[in-house]
Formats: structure tokens, C-alpha cells, sequence
């Protein structure tokens, strides 16, 4: 089997909390990442896969929003906190809007939303649970919400 | 630019994935002990001094391998040197020195031209200033700190580089963090390579001026952000920018790679912007005589308006040098802080320089210089070739001494350092920060005083690392190596 080569060019993001995510091979590793898990679960509880999509919807839900719309800042103190006040994804792609990055990431919820909720065959406490998820990550991600906090929340430091 | 495979970036994106998972449900369980335990002596109404999250990575990634970093040395650091062992009681936590030491190939210090150990003509010298001019000069260069050697040295740095003059500062870091801020301030551009080192990145955010990036070592990306920017104007009043500095580096330090410097300096001198040459690597070692990058690519050092460097790194000694025309000298000898209230540099540092440029320029009365030129050029050519043909990913361009291995994945960083100073080789293994997250790498640095006996040992040693712990990602021979991989398997 003939090895399939990438090239990583160093990207012009300042942010090293960013810039990791131009890099080949993260789109992949995030659905890989989705796959796994959904395995995992259906192994451990031993659902039905309806349920085990649900399960995953919803910690990919609570994991995604409190890592790129709750936390703030970055996991180094070499920037001197100008990031301080920002989401990662206000981070992201040094603030544009409607870049490749930011795309994929708001059809993947859309993508998981469809899936749970075909396989779950639209029944009730699974499908309000679902809809919320997809609702509250893709309105969070939306180009006008940039900054925008609502009622104050979380706009403290 | 480099070449991975791509189940590398994806095992490589997934450890750190893991890491960074681990490190979140330790600082979780962490805060819920501290809430439920509420330690009794609590500054009550402080702000932290510092946020939980800012250091998660020095908490959580960094200290787990910190034996790998920081390693104290017990002698000079010439081609063999001494290091001292370190043991841990809690986990890497906390490091402990034993009394033992261990002789390890030094493939690690900035040590091009073999001046950080005792040398026949510099030594002597060093010594005799030593006693004559003490060890510090107590005071800063416009009061009571220039000596007769700081003016000697300054003199010979502006004839070594090629400028007219050029004036001496005791830190390299600082020579640049202290110096661009005198030069442009708020109102001017600067744009800078993307992978500049720190202190340029640090001098450019306390200048006040407007910074921005371009593609490292691409100067068609340089020119369409001089177009952007020039065609803009400032923010918000779009006048036109009060003056436009571009930042390069000789060698990047963490590439190995050489600047691109002609057409740089075509594109900067088409759009009439400054240059700003940082030769900290490059000086001394590389080039015929060993003037640097401008030699080695025939840029004449007229064109290049500032050239900046350091005496660490060749010259064995410390501090750093701005050479540039007369009249700019002049205005940063009257505006620059570093050079105001700064401690000059030390006398005898002083004069391990000049006597280490003389002994490159020949000036001492023997060739040694010119052999020593020619040794570094031989040793790194032939280390990286052989390093090329073992299958390892090795950047930097031919003549750099400098060669960093890639080695990916976070696990094979401790696991390179700690196997080569098992076999008694001390390498430098770099990760992020200094380096982007997924590019970490081992950076070996050829030195003039490395015989050919010490690179073939250091050699063997890394490629049974390197199979060891799978980084040869361009296997060069495929049926040779799977016939020996059928061997290993029965």
C-alpha cells in the first residue's frame, strides 16, 4: 500500500489556538473522532443505534459548546491575554466570517441532527432533545452572533 | 514546507485530541477536590493572579515531559559535554539533581564554528581582559561602561558585515524587543515573516505600530500584502503608512531553511519599503569568509538597510549588534533604551568576539578561520544527506547547519530526547510553543568542532532511535526494507 502524502504549509494565523485547525487531516479526524464514539456507545449500553446517535448528538452538543462558545481565551499565556474576551470561535480564522473551516463546522451538527433523528424514526423525547442541540449550535454560529452575548452571559472575564 | 503522511497528521491530530481530554478532566477533578476541600488560608476578595485556563498547557502537556527540557550541563559546551542526570518522585511534577553526570555528544548548542569551548588564540586573550578590564563594567555605555574593546569590537562588526557602523547590546533578545520599537512606532507598518522568533514578534507588538504577516520565505505573498497595504493606507483614516519595515531572518531556526533574500529585497526595494535582516544563525556560519546570508547570496550588504545579529550563537560569546548606515547608528545610540540604560556588555565577553572574528577573518596569522569554514560546510552537508538517505524528514537547505527532525506525534518527542541520552547522545527536541502544534521536531545544530568519527556516531545512534520509535516517514529502499522487516517478524 503506497503511502498517501500531505502537505502542512505553516499557515499565516498568529493564534496558536487557531492555527491548528488549517492543518490536513482535522476534518477527518473529527468525524473519525464521531464515528468511534458512536461505536463505543452502541457497544457499552448495547441501544438500539437510534439511541446511541441520540447519546452522541447530544455530547457532541455539551462538549462543542462549552469548548468553542463558553471558554474563553487561550491555553497559553504567550499572547498576553489579547484573546481574552473571545470565544474560539470568535478566534477562529482571525474573526472572518463564512470561511471553508467555519462551514464545515455548522453542517456537522446539521449532519449529526439528521442522522439521530432518522434513525431514532422522529419519536418524541429523543427528537425535542435533538432539535434544541442543533438549534442553540448552529444559532451560536451564526455570522451576526459574533461578539454578541446575550443577557450578559458569559461576557464577564 | 513539509511533507507528511496522512495517517501521520490524523494519529497526530487524535493524540493530541487525547491529551488535551485528559488534561480537562484532571483540571476538573482538580477544582471539584479544591471546592469540596476549600483550603483554610484563601485571600479572600484578590483576583488570581493568574487565570485557571492561561496555563493549561504548561500544567498539562508541558510538565509531563519536562525531564526532556532544561537539562543543566555540568561543562563548556563543546562538541562532548557533561550533563547532569535528573529523577523524579512525583511523576515529573518536581525534578531532582542527582550528583551523577553523563559525557553526551552535544548536538544541541549554538556552537557553529566550535568558539564555546577553550580556544588556542581566544582564550588567553579573554583572560588577560578579564583581569585587566573586570568582569562587569558597573555602568551603562553613556555613563561610565565603554571601554576601549567596545569601541574596537564595534568598529570591526560594521568592517566584518560590510555597513558603516554598528553599535553593541548586551542581550540578543533584546536587541531585538528594545530596538524596533525605536525604529517605527505608531502610524508605520510592519510586516514580518510569519515564523519570526519571538523577540521579533515581541519588539513588533511594543512598537505601536500596525504588524502584519506574510507567507514565510514567499515573496510573490509579500508583495500582494505590500500591494494590500500600501493601496489601504492605515486603519480607520486610510492616510498613507508613515514608514513600511519588512522583517526577515537569515536561517529560521526552526527550519534550518536560508531567507529568500534577493527577491525580497527586488520586491522591498520596488515598493520602497525598509528591511530588517536578522542574522542571529546565519553570521559566522555560513558564507565563503563567513559574512552570512548576504555572501552566501550575493545580496550587497548596502541594499539591506539594517542588519542585526547575535555573538551567541558563532562567536561563543553573548549580546547582539545592529549594524547599519552612520546616521542610524547615531540615532539609536541617542534613542535606543537598551543602549541608555542598559549594563554595556562584559569586557571579556567583548573580547572573545574580536578575538573570534579575527580568527575567522584570518587576521590572527594562521588559516584556521577559513578551516573551520569549511569544516561546519563539510559536516552539515554530509550529516544531512546521510540523515536524507536513512528515510527521516530533515528540513533546511543545503550549507545550514541547522537540521531539524520532524517527529509528529506528541508521545515520540520524550520518547527521541530520552532513548538518544540513553546511548549518550543530548539532543533538542522543540515543541509547541516555539513551533506550531503539530509540527514538533528534533533540532540538531552541526558544530565546526564535531569530527567525522562524532557525526557517524551521532548518526548510528539516531537511526536506531528513529526506527525505534517509527519517524523515518520516507523509507528510501522499499524492497530491501520489507525483506528485513519479514527477517524481524520471525
Amino acid at each position: 500500500m503506497g503511502k498517501l502524502y500531505v502537505e502542512a504549509k505553516p499557515s499565516v494565523d498568529l493564534n496558536k489556538n487557531t492555527e491548528w485547525f488549517m492543518y490536513p487531516g482535522v476534518w477527518t479526524t473529527y468525524i473519525a473522532i464521531l464515528f468511534v464514539s458512536w461505536l463505543l456507545v452502541l457497544s457499552v449500553f448495547g441501544c438500539t443505534p437510534g439511541a446511541a446517535w441520540t447519546v452522541v448528538n447530544l455530547f457532541h452538543f455539551a462538549v462543542t459548546y462549552h469548548f468553542f462558545h463558553w471558554k474563553k481565551g487561550t491555553p497559553f499565556a504567550e499572547d498576553q491575554g489579547i484573546y481574552n474576551a473571545l470565544t474560539w470561535w470568535e478566534q477562529m480564522d482571525n474573526g472572518k466570517q463564512l470561511t471553508r473551516n467555519r462551514k464545515f463546522l455548522t453542517a456537522v451538527p446539521v449532519v449529526l441532527y439528521l442522522i439521530a433523528s432518522h434513525t431514532t424514526d422522529y419519536q418524541q423525547p429523543m427528537l425535542i432533545l435533538n432539535t434544541l442541540a442543533v438549534f442553540v449550535l448552529v444559532v451560536a454560529k451564526f455570522p451576526n452572533m459574533h461578539k454578541v452575548r446575550i443577557f450578559g452571559i458569559n461576557a464577564g472575564n | 514546507m513539509v511533507r507528511l503522511p496522512y495517517t501521520t497528521a490524523l494519529t497526530t491530530l487524535f493524540s493530541y485530541g487525547l491529551l488535551f481530554v485528559f488534561g480537562q478532566l484532571r483540571d476538573f477533578f482538580r477544582k471539584l477536590l479544591g471546592w469540596i476541600r476549600k483550603p483554610k488560608d484563601q485571600l479572600k476578595g484578590y483576583a488570581p493572579i493568574c487565570l485557571g485556563l492561561e496555563d493549561f498547557y504548561v500544567r498539562r502537556l508541558y510538565l509531563r515531559i519536562q525531564d526532556c527540557f532544561g537539562r543543566p550541563i555540568a561543562s563548556a559546551p563543546d562538541s562532548w559535554f557533561d550533563v547532569v542526570e535528573r529523577y523524579s518522585n512525583d511523576n515529573n511534577k518536581t525534578l531532582q539533581r542527582s550528583e551523577k553526570t553523563s559525557r553526551c555528544l552535544n548536538l544541541g548548542s549554538y556552537n557553529y564554528l566550535g568558539f564555546a569551548a577553550a580556544d588556542e588564540y581566544c582564550t588567553p586573550r579573554v583572560i588577560q581582559s578579564l583581569k585587566e578590564y573586570s568582569a562587569s563594567t558597573c555602568s551603562t555605555r553613556v555613563e561610565g561602561g565603554t571601554t576601549k574593546l567596545h569601541v574596537e569590537l564595534e568598529e570591526l562588526v560594521a568592517r566584518f558585515v560590510g555597513k558603516e557602523a554598528a553599535i553593541l547590546f548586551g542581550m540578543g533578545y533584546v536587541t531585538n524587543s528594545a530596538l524596533i520599537p525605536c525604529l517605527i512606532g505608531k502610524g508605520g507598518l510592519i510586516i514580518s515573516d510569519s515564523l519570526n522568533h519571538n523577540s521579533i514578534v515581541n519588539g513588533a507588538r511594543g512598537s505601536g505600530a500596525t504588524v502584519r504577516v506574510f507567507q514565510h520565505n514567499t515573496p510573490s505573498h509579500l508583495e500582494e500584502v505590500l500591494r494590500e497595504q500600501i493601496a489601504e493606507g492605515q486603519p480607520r483614516t486610510h492616510r498613507p503608512w508613515k514608514k513600511i519595515i519588512v522583517i526577515v531572518e537569515g536561517i529560521y531556526s526552526m527550519e534550518g531553511e536560508l531567507c529568500k533574500l534577493p527577491e525580497i529585497i527586488a520586491v522591498c526595494k520596488k515598493y520602497k519599503a525598509y528591511t530588517y535582516l536578522d542574522e542571529a544563525h546565519s553570521i559566522g556560519a555560513v558564507g565563503k569568509s563567513g559574512r552570512g546570508v548576504c555572501e552566501l547570496l550575493g545580496v550587497d550588504p548596502a541594499d539591506v538597510d539594517i542588519m542585526m545579529g547575535t555573538f551567541t550563537k558563532s562567536f561563543g560569546s553573548c549580546g547582539g549588534y545592529i549594524a547599519a548606515s552612520k546616521e542610524i547608528i547615531q540615532y539609536l545610540k541617542y534613542s535606543c533604551p537598551a543602549h541608555l540604560y542598559a549594563t554595556s556588555m562584559s569586557p571579556p565577553a567583548v573580547q572573545q568576539v574580536i578575538s573570534a572574528i579575527k580568527v575567522i577573518l584570518g587576521e590572527d596569522g594562521s588559516s584556521r578561520g577559513a578551516q573551520k569554514l569549511a569544516r561546519i560546510r563539510e559536516n552539515s552537508n554530509f550529516f544531512r544527506s546521510e540523515l536524507h538517505k536513512m528515510g527521516f524528514e530533515v528540513l533546511g537547505d543545503n550549507d545550514s547547519p541547522v537540521m531539524p527532525i520532524m517527529l509528529y506525534n506528541p508521545a515520540k518527542i520524550p520518547a527521541f530526547s530520552r532513548e538518544c541520552l540513553r546511548q549518550n547522545v543530548a539532543v533538542v527536541t522543540v515543541a509547541f510553543p516555539a513551533t506550531p502544534l503539530l509540527l514538533a521536531r528534533a533540532r540538531i545544530c552541526i558544530s565546526a568542532s564535531h569530527t567525522r568519527e562524532d557525526l557517524i556516531k551521532a548518526l548510528e545512534v539516531i537511526s536506531k532511535v528513529g526506527d525505534l520509535i517509527g519517524v523515518k516517514y520516507f523509507p528510501a529502499e522499499p524492497p530491501k526494507h520489507l525483506n528485513q522487516g519479514h527477517n524481524k517478524l520471525e
